[in-house]
């Protein structure tokens, strides 16, 4: 069993204090690559360490439940363990896995709503009608009403236009890497993007409004 | 520019994505017109919310050690061992 000892070594690795070592293997990919054909476990460290946590995130923005989230986790770092020894390079790392992801994520959202529909390029643009200021960024602390008008409000996009906002917005993907992990035009996600920020100001205008004209500031 | 070209370039223009005439414009356009600034400004603010409030998310520490374990496992598994 050879892999006692570098088990417990990956174990402290992957505590979420050694960020500056991890970065650094991160951003030299293709050693990286390499280290997982060769089944290194500092190298699954390293990508679970950089790449778990957004993910996650991915997954709970898009389907809003935890254990979903978690499974999607799983699911993606178990098909790049599957795949990695066929994998070219041909995208990076993290574009595959948040594709991957993605589309964890999709059939999840297929299996309540089999029907999902993806393409909303035809949707209406729209133009705001809340013209109320919204507080100074400071006034806006985070409360648990804060967090669930939030929610509320990305709930109401759907899957096309939320996954382009988390990507581009939350994750800050470029857009040329949300195109590929979505595999859209790049212009499709920057109509996308537009229309996911308007929705979601327009939505949360009348709360953060109002939240003006109680603080007075 | 008018407030509705405004809005059309609003996403392009928090982004940094126009050209210096069209940001020229813009900018022109957002000193006198107070409805379009408020879209503009409660946009950036809606971006930076979910950003913030996505810092603070992520597996819990029991959960991403739990998860890391079972994908360690299956990574070091010698295929012609089982
Ligand atoms: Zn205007």
């Amino acid at each position: 069993m050879p892999c006692t000892i570098s088990l417990r070594y990956v174990t402290s690795a992957v505590e979420k204090t050694s960020n500056e070592q991890v970065e650094i293997a991160v951003t030299d990919e293709q050693a990286l690559i390499t280290a997982l054909k060769q089944r290194d476990p500092t190298a699954l460290a390293a990508v679970f360490e950089t790449y778990a946590d957004r993910i996650y995130r991915l997954g709970m923005n898009l389907l809003h439940d935890e254990q979903h989230a978690d499974c999607v986790v799983q699911d993606t770092f178990l098909a790049l363990i599957e795949h990695i020894d066929q994998f070219e390079g041909r995208s990076s790392l993290g574009t595959w896995l948040y594709r991957v992801g993605y589309n964890h994520c999709l059939n999840q959202l297929r299996k309540v709503k089999p029907s999902l529909e993806l393409d909303s390029l035809d949707e209406p643009d729209m133009m705001p009608v809340n013209f109320n200021p919204w507080p100074a960024p400071e006034e806006m602390i985070f409360t648990n009403e804060i967090t669930s008008e939030l929610e509320r409000a990305i709930a109401t996009l759907s899957p096309a236009l939320r996954a382009v906002f988390v990507m581009r917005d939350i994750e800050e993907l470029s857009t040329s890497e949300t195109a590929g992990v979505l595999g859209i035009s790049e212009s499709a996600v920057k109509v996308r993007l537009h229309r996911a920020r308007l929705l979601l100001r327009e939505w949360l205008a009348p709360y953060f409004g109002e939240q003006f004209e109680q603080t007075g500031v | 520019m008018e407030c509705q070209d405004l809005i059309k370039y609003l996403s392009d223009y928090i982004d940094n994505r126009l050209d210096e005439a069209l940001t020229h414009a813009a900018q022109e356009h957002l000193a006198t017109c107070s409805n379009c600034h408020i879209v503009l400004d409660s946009t950036q603010k809606t971006i930076l919310l979910y950003r913030q409030r996505d810092q603070q998310n992520g597996l819990t520490t029991r959960r991403y050690q739990t998860l890391y374990d079972q994908l360690v496992q299956a990574f070091t598994k010698q295929p012609e061992g089982d």
